[in-house]
Formats: C-alpha cells, structure tokens, sequence
C-alpha cells in the first residue's frame, strides 16, 4: 500500500515540528541560565579558560633529581603514595659507553625511577668507569594538542581544555582504563581510592588561582618553567627562556603536539 | 506517514537527548563545562612564595640575595598553605638530609650543581656536626656568627 502524501498530512507534521521546537527553545534558554550559575559559583571569579593558553618548558640541563616535584605533587594532589602512582616523576638516564670497536655512538640506554624519584636514586648499578653520560629528566603528561587519551575515553570523562590542559571529570569517569593504555608516554593510572583515570591537571585548582604549580613552585634547579603564552608577565622567564633555547618534544612521530617541551635533550629520551 | 514517522524519530531523539546530556555540556567541547569549575575548586595546599612575602619579606629579600635565590621557601620548609592560614601550624624542622637531598655528590647531577661527598667533606669526616654548623641556608655562602651548639636540630 502506498501512503499517502495528503496537503493535510504535510501541514499537521511540519505544524508539530515548529510547535516541538518552539518548546524546546525556552526550555533550552531557562537551563543555560541555570547552568551560567551553577559554573560560575564554582570555578574560581574571573578565569576565562579561553583567555590563557600554559605551556610548561623542562631543561634537562637544570633538572638534580632531588625528587621534591615528584613529592610535592603528591601532597598537592593527594595522590596515593604507592609507587606505581604518579602525576610527575623523574627518570635517571645512564647511557653507557659503546663497546670499542662495535662503531656505535654510544652505548646501551639504561633508565630508571626508584619510587619516582622521591627518596633520591641509589648509586646505579653501571661502574661509573663505564658511564658516558648520565641525567635527569622530569617527567609528566604531555598536555597533548591531539591527546590519544581523550580519543580513546568511550564516555567523554577526559578532555582539552581551551587553555591546553587535558583534565578528567572525575564524576563521568567509569574507569575502564582506556586512556590508561591510550597514552604513549605513561602518565596516566587508575586511583585505587576513587576507581577513575587520574593524571596531571596542570594544577588546574592553582593555575586559576594565579599560582604555579607545585611542582614549578618547589623546584630548586629551575628545571621546570611555566607560563602563559597569551598573557606574558613583565620579564617573564617563559618568554626569555623561549628565545634562548631550542626546544623538542617527546615522541614527536606520534603528531600529539606536545604543550610540555624539553630543552637540551638528548637523542636517548623517550 | 514516513514523513511522521522521521519527525517522531528525530523529535524523539531531540528530547532524550536534551533530558540525557549533562547540563553544561559543550560549554568548550565535547564535554561537560562544569566540570572545569570543579576541578579548579580544590584548596590548594602549597600557598606559594607571595604567600610567605606578606610576613616573611625580610627572610624573602635575603635570600634572593644569595646563591640559594631560586629556591621557593617551600622547597625546603615543605608545603605551607596550612601554616599561612593559621601561624600556630608550624613547618617542619628541617635536618641534613634536605641538604643533602640536592648537594649530594652524584654522576648523574649537572656538573654546574655544587656537591659533596658526605665522608670527604671538611667537618663530616670529624664526625658529629650538622650542615647549619658552617652554612646559612638562606645565604649558603656565609657561616653562622657563633657555632650554633645551642641549636636543637637532629642528626638524620
């Protein structure tokens, strides 16, 4: 049977169609009047996350491996203590001589991050005789442009900010675990206390507030510098250290577009 | 009637979906917007170095006098966001190993750090003094007026 296209038909639809609209309008408006408030009373007064744009810089160069940023971001951010937890750590790179005659540049990489560097690192186990070169490198997330982690989330739970952190809400996270494993460079876990996907917010509840981050704000080397690209302060260091350095991110290949980038690093780095 | 049945579809999905997605939703993104304002809503428990400036300029200014002028007071004095909001909370007493913490000799560390190896260190090999004995910590490069024997600071 074929149905029929009446005059009346078409008029009776596109009549419910206008009136379903012409509900759904006000109702619409009456919530993002509701909704202005409710994101208003809590996000600190006056921070447009739209109007800045952070970008944090790691001198490897500066970088002593006390630990104090691996600790002090745990205090920060209450992150559990166990040493699989980490927002931020620091890794000791030891790359070894090459064996003579092999015609390598240089030899084996080995690296490590007892408890993330926060009681200090052992003596390493490669006789000094046998290190050509050894380091430090601080470690966090990334603050990905094209953030895998934020593809691979099913729910929407993690995001880009406007102002270039990559955050969690905690309340959507189900704690799949995706993201987990979406990241390259290993800066996200799973808290064992509230059972979702947690990571570094750039000290997000700080950063708004007009501080550093914790870690930024107890680093004694200047190892870690931090800024507002669209906001420059008088003499800010972030600037001055641009125009004095050559920058490179890590995993580059991978096209995430890293917002943390490393000043005199090394091939090795990863 | 297939027209209809589209509209009542498309309606349909129209209305879940205003009811379903959270409020605040697409704010920035493809998220929900509020949840910025509650992520930046957490105290925060390191107070910063404008913090310690409202009482401690004096300290603040002699030290950004000294080698030791990068370092944040809470680098070394721990997290103080407590201490700012109620004086009575005092920071912890700080011992040897925070020196040692960063002066510490180390193949790894940049060689523009200075270091020490504890047991070749001047007053270390007689055994039984504390950094503070010879250093200011707020003016590393200068020694104390009087040997602080008084001082109650414990060996770690």
């Amino acid at each position: 049977m074929k149905p029929e296209l009446s005059r009346r038909s078409v008029f009776k639809t596109l009549f419910t169609g206008i009136l379903a609209a012409g509900v759904l309008v006000p109702v619409r408006k009456a919530k993002s009047v509701v909704r202005n408030l409710l994101v208003s009373s809590s996000a600190p007064a006056g921070y447009d996350p739209t109007k800045h744009k952070w970008l944090m810089v790691l001198d490897i160069d500066r970088c002593i491996g006390c630990g104090l940023c691996a600790e002090a971001c745990k205090t920060e951010n209450n992150v559990p203590r166990g040493p699989t937890f980490f927002r931020t750590w620091i890794e000791r790179y030891v790359i070894k001589k090459p064996i003579p005659g092999s015609g390598a540049i240089r030899g084996e990489t080995i690296v490590d991050s007892p408890n993330g560097g926060i009681n200090g690192f052992p003596p390493s186990l490669v006789p000094r005789e046998e290190i050509l070169k050894s380091f430090y490198v601080p470690k966090l997330c990334n603050l990905c442009e094209h953030s895998p982690c934020v593809q691979a989330c099913p729910v929407g739970a993690t995001f880009d900010t406007p102002d270039g952190a990559v955050l969690v809400d905690p309340n959507y996270c189900v704690g799949c675990g995706f993201c987990v494993q979406a990241c390259p460079y290993g800066c996200r876990f799973l808290n064992p206390e509230t059972k979702t996907a947690e990571k570094c917010s750039l000290c997000y509840h700080r950063i708004t507030r007009g501080l550093q981050p914790a870690c930024v704000e107890v680093c004694p080397g200047q190892a870690r510098i931090f800024g507002d690209l669209k906001n420059p302060i008088k003499n800010d260091p972030l600037q001055a250290f641009l125009e004095k350095n050559r920058l490179q991110s890590l995993k580059p290949y991978l096209g995430t577009d890293p917002r943390v980038v490393y000043a005199n690093m090394d091939k090795e780095v990863r | 009637m297939i027209v209809l049945l589209i509209f009542a579809i498309v309606g349909g999905y129209r209305i879940a979906r205003h009811f379903l997605t959270p409020e605040s939703f697409g704010d920035y993104g493809w998220y929900r917007g509020a949840a910025l304002g509650e992520i930046a809503s957490r105290k925060p428990v390191y107070g910063g170095k404008k913090a310690c400036d409202e009482c401690h300029s004096e300290l603040l200014q002699k030290v950004a006098a000294a080698e030791h002028k990068s370092i944040s007071c809470e680098s070394c004095h721990g997290a103080s966001q407590a201490h700012a909001d109620n004086p009575d909370i005092l920071p912890v007493k700080l011992t040897d190993s925070l020196c040692l913490r960063c002066h510490e000799a180390n193949p790894s560390r940049p060689a523009w750090l200075q270091q020490i190896v504890v047991g070749d260190h001047y007053h270390a090999k007689t055994g039984g003094q504390h950094c503070t004995d010879c250093h200011l910590p707020h003016q590393p490069n200068e020694a104390p007026e009087e040997p602080s024997k008084t001082k109650e600071t414990k060996p770690s």
